[in-house]
């Protein structure tokens, strides 16, 4: 789908005058039922029901005489100004296609904002210049001008106004309101079959490595079966191995052994898993670009979603060190019309040696919003669970006075570990009536109910992880980031393999489950474009120095994975239409 | 409308989203490229009795590779150490796949080879190796035959890819439209080298020239793709400054080499009668034939581009059983049935039309004129009858 500024939707487009339109000469008989989709699309990536086809088939006909007509310049420019949403919704997608190129100069709007911002961008950099100079306060902020988000040419999300969405009838332009009309059974087999799938990369297959994970599993099984003589000698075993190998795999084997250890032995992590966790988490965010690309994505969301709003304000879930706010900050400060009024509420867990991080981390924003001219608040909130908000606390102001955005990165599965406690969260989430609703997630079923499933799953997704971390050449080998990053990484190996119950906190999930849990909670989905996608694209490139990064766009969200397997995943939702 | 609905959207579809990634300059626009491609991730978990993983081959150049391979036979579930198992049966044909996309589209995760690449390995019990080679125009000519080279080595250096019954690897190579060009390329340096390619599958191969040929005239623009697209990723991909008759392009051309006495392997190509570009891909199978060469020519009278992605139509089940027999096959030629008797009967006959054969008188000509033709003594003739009936 592409953005459109005019939501006029092509009036007298019904079902009826798809079925008027039939098949134009011989087709093929389709063995499933009309309402369905079409299942050898679906298999190639397309959502298309059935009864859509002569309709979509029409339609490309008419976009392949406008391209007659352009010349090929004439269609290039609906590859460059215009943004693309969603590819599986083929239908929405033509449809939005056709209708940019009915509107007269559809790309002028984008170009006046870009040029505007161009002009206004330059003034702001030597503000910031100005920033840097307060020194040390500021030295974390210094990756941001890497990744600033500055004005957006074109929209990153697909917004969608109520209004219209009210009176347009049998189609709409949203994929996900499609979703509750698919065909079930062919809905409930993909999930099904893609929460199952395992998307496996091998990087170095050498003997030796393939016998390490060999008796890593066999340990992992002896476990599962409570054999713990026999998976003593195979923990011990996995040492001997690992000790050999070379690499990645030798520290996925450690960690892993390690953690098994613990689950022998019964010896659980002493430390609090909060210390030290937030700079950890800093050194995992300079060695490799996926927290990067979490806050980059999620940004666009929360941009795109505050734009025409005077007054904003960011819930974030995820303080930490507030990585993630300088560069939305300062495309606020770049918006033509001036920036809004920016309220952060951060939270976050409480401190061992109980000093106020989070007021730390909002005196800090709070200087940079000075130095670019941003009326700024902030105020902290110390949890120790999400479930323990509710929306009352956060002083949320009416929604035509000031926008709302609830942001979480790698908070919410979490939740997962006590009953009832995502769902609390999301109930609280929808009664701040956020404007957009923006979180990221590990891609793993690390959840799953067997144990040796879970080891299994983990295995894979931190042997590639850490791949990835070795590989992409950013770090020197056990530079003291790399290293740092290896223990933040460690710490969610062990507490997935060791713990159990209430203390096992690090439940990933995938996108997939992620989708069925905030579509049942009254979540309607919010698309990230090919807008964020190239932008996001482009981040890796510059400084990810890895070759082995890509971005895949998965129905309306983005992941970012290490070569073919997707390893975090960003999505955007708002409340459903209907629920306020 | 010549191809069912669903295909016609498919292919419609592709070509709308080519022509906006195409920039009149020569740059592509990778970024929306990547954005629109659907893709799929490899699948450990068998499916339809097919598991697939993904293996980095070269680092360096981040070249990777999809693996697919049969399923065990009670369904269960490989784990990471049952990836590279050893391959079962005596035989095992493994055929490296190179994707199409015209050098510049696509990549060996994309749904529509991942979901081709699954039915070969359950239509022909091979262990399917999809390469990802680098793509125009951002790599240009040779990295693409660069990359398939090392796919090449790396499958045949690998221990458990070998079939238990001699202990070496039994390589086929295989490939729809840039993806057939490659497989031609890589098998001129396989046989340089002395790496047995035991046969090359090229589904609609990508070839061309500098002249405009009769069938380039006729179908340009007719059924989804035109000789302006065609012309622009020649230049995308061909190093610059050069034109159509550089022998990536044109292997049989002006500057291209003679196969004679070279031990090329066997090839299958299946031409459809609809694409504009077929008087190079018959030229090529022409030259095959010319130097000596075993040829099976799959002429598809009323096949598109791309038909075979979906299961929709005769031509893709007639060329998936072609392609089964080929890999499995031990004949030591297959009947050159339409190719050679064509032109005979046409002068002949000056009545029949190429492909239409359709009475079963004109079948039995064609069968006397070919036994005439071929030493049946000695080779099986299998006549494939439906593929050029059509």
């Amino acid at each position: 789908m592409v953005i459109k500024r005019d939501r006029e939707r092509e009036k007298g487009e019904s079902s009826a005058s798809m079925a008027a339109t039939a098949a134009k000469g011989k087709v093929w008989e389709e063995e499933q039922p009309d309402t369905g989709m079409d299942e050898l699309l679906a298999v190639l990536g397309y959502k298309v029901r059935t009864s859509d086809m002569p309709d979509v088939a029409q339609k490309l006909e008419q976009l392949e005489m406008a391209m007659g007509t352009t010349m090929e310049d004439g269609i290039t420019h609906l590859g460059s100004d215009t943004v693309h949403y969603n590819p599986s919704d083929l239908s929405g997608w033509v449809q939005s296609m056709l209708s940019e190129l009915n509107t007269a100069s559809p790309s002028s709007n984008f170009d006046a904002i870009s040029n505007q911002t161009a002009g206004s961008f330059s003034t702001t950099m030597l503000d910031f210049s100005n920033a840097k100079q307060l020194g040390d306060q500021c030295k974390i902020y210094s990756d941001d001008s890497e990744y600033d988000l500055r004005a957006i040419p074109g929209g990153a999300i697909y917004r969608s106004d109520k209004e219209s969405d009210r009176g347009s009838g049998i189609k709409r332009m949203k994929s996900s309101l499609l979703e509750p009309e698919f065909d079930d059974s062919l809905t409930v087999a993909t999930a099904a079959a893609a929460e199952s799938a395992r998307p496996v990369v091998l990087v170095d297959s050498q003997e030796a490595g393939v016998r390490l994970v060999h008796t890593l599993m066999a340990c992992a099984e002896a476990v599962q079966q409570e054999n713990l003589k026999l998976a003593d000698a195979l923990v011990k075993h996995v040492g001997l191995l690992a000790v050999s190998q070379a690499g990645a795999m030798r520290k996925v084997a450690t960690y892993f052994a390690e953690a098994l250890a613990r689950r022998i032995y019964k010896i659980y992590p002493q430390d609090s898993l909060e210390t030290y966790s937030d700079i950890l988490q800093m050194h995992f965010y300079e060695t490799c670009p996926y927290l990067k690309f979490a806050h980059f994505t999620a940004n666009q969301g929360i941009l795109e979603a505050f734009a025409g709003a005077n007054r904003v304000h960011v819930i974030d879930f995820s303080l930490k060190q507030g990585m993630q706010w300088p560069a939305l900050m300062q495309a606020l400060a770049l918006r033509p019309g001036g920036p809004p009024a920016f309220r952060l509420t951060g939270i976050g867990p409480p401190q061992p040696d109980n000093t106020d991080a989070l007021q730390q981390v909002g005196w800090k924003l709070a200087q940079l919003a000075v130095t670019i001219g941003v009326e700024f608040e902030f105020h902290g909130f110390v949890a120790n669970s999400l479930a323990d908000l509710d929306a009352s606390m956060l002083e949320i102001r009416p929604s035509e006075v000031e926008a709302v955005a609830v942001n979480s990165v790698f908070e919410l599965h979490r939740l997962l570990a006590r009953p009832g406690a995502i769902e609390k969260v999301l109930t609280s989430i929808k009664a701040m009536n956020p404007k957009i609703v923006t979180f990221a997630e590990q891609e793993a079923n690390h959840n799953g109910a067997h144990f040796l499933d879970r080891f299994n799953e983990a295995l894979h997704y931190y042997s590639t992880m850490f791949d990835s971390l070795e590989s992409s050449g950013l770090t020197q080998p056990n530079g003291q980031d790399l290293v740092m990053s290896e223990v933040y990484l460690g710490r969610q190996i062990c507490n997935v393999v060791a713990c159990e119950g209430t203390d096992r906190v690090e439940r990933h999930e995938t996108l997939t489950q992620w989708r069925t849990r905030m579509d049942s909670a009254g979540f309607d989905p919010v698309h990230l474009g090919s807008n964020a996608f190239k932008q996001a694209s482009m981040l890796l490139a510059l400084f990810a120095g890895g070759d082995g990064y890509r971005v895949v766009e998965n129905d309306g969200c983005l992941m970012l994975g290490w070569h073919t397997c997707p390893l975090i995943a960003t999505s955007a939702w708002q409340l459903a239409a209907g629920d306020s | 409308m010549v191809v069912p609905l669903n295909t016609w959207i498919l292919i419609s579809n592709f070509k709308l989203a080519y022509n906006m990634l195409r920039r009149p300059d020569g740059t592509f626009n990778r970024h929306l490229a990547e954005f629109l491609d659907r893709k799929v991730p490899a699948n450990a978990n068998p499916v339809d009795g097919v598991f697939s993983f993904d293996v980095v081959i070269d680092r360096g150049t981040s070249l990777l590779s999809r693996i697919y391979r049969p399923a065990s036979a009670d369904g269960g579930v490989p784990s990471i150490a049952d990836l590279e198992k050893p391959v079962g049966s005596d035989i095992v044909p493994v055929i490296i796949f190179f994707h199409g996309g015209s050098f510049a589209h696509s990549s060996a995760n994309s749904a529509i080879y991942d979901t081709l690449c699954r039915r070969l390995v359950g239509n022909c019990n091979a262990v399917v190796v999809s390469v990802n080679y680098r793509r125009a125009p951002e790599d240009r000519y040779p990295c693409a035959y660069i990359d398939g080279w090392a796919a090449l080595k790396w499958v045949n250096s690998r221990p458990w890819l070998q079939s238990p019954k001699d202990s070496k690897v039994h390589i086929y190579l295989a490939g729809d439209s840039s993806g057939g060009n490659i497989a031609h390329n890589v098998a001129l340096r396989a046989v340089e080298s002395g790496i047995e390619v035991l046969g090359n599958v090229l589904l609609n191969p990508m070839f061309g020239g500098e002249t405009r040929t009769e069938s380039e005239k006729r179908l340009d623009g007719k059924y989804f793709v035109t000789l302006q697209d065609r012309d622009w990723y020649w230049r995308a991909f061909l190093p610059e400054g050069e034109d159509r008759d550089h022998p990536a392009c044109n292997p049989f051309g002006p500057k291209g080499i003679s196969l004679e006495g070279v031990k090329f392997p066997r090839s299958l190509v299946a031409v459809a009668g609809l694409d504009l570009v077929q008087d190079w891909q018959l030229a090529y199978a022409e030259g095959l034939k010319r130097a000596g060469l075993e040829v099976n020519l799959l002429y598809l009278e009323k096949a598109t581009i791309g038909f075979y992605l979906l299961p929709n139509n005769d031509h893709f089940y007639t060329v998936m059983d072609e392609i089964s027999n080929f890999v499995s096959s031990n004949l030591c030629s297959v009947l050159l049935l339409g190719f050679l008797v064509l032109p005979f009967l046409s002068a002949a006959s000056g009545n029949l039309s190429k492909g239409a054969f359709e009475t079963a008188s004109d079948w039995e000509m064609c069968e006397m004129i070919a036994a005439g033709v071929f030493y049946a003594l000695h080779c099986q003739i299998s006549v494939k009858g439906g593929a050029i009936l059509r």
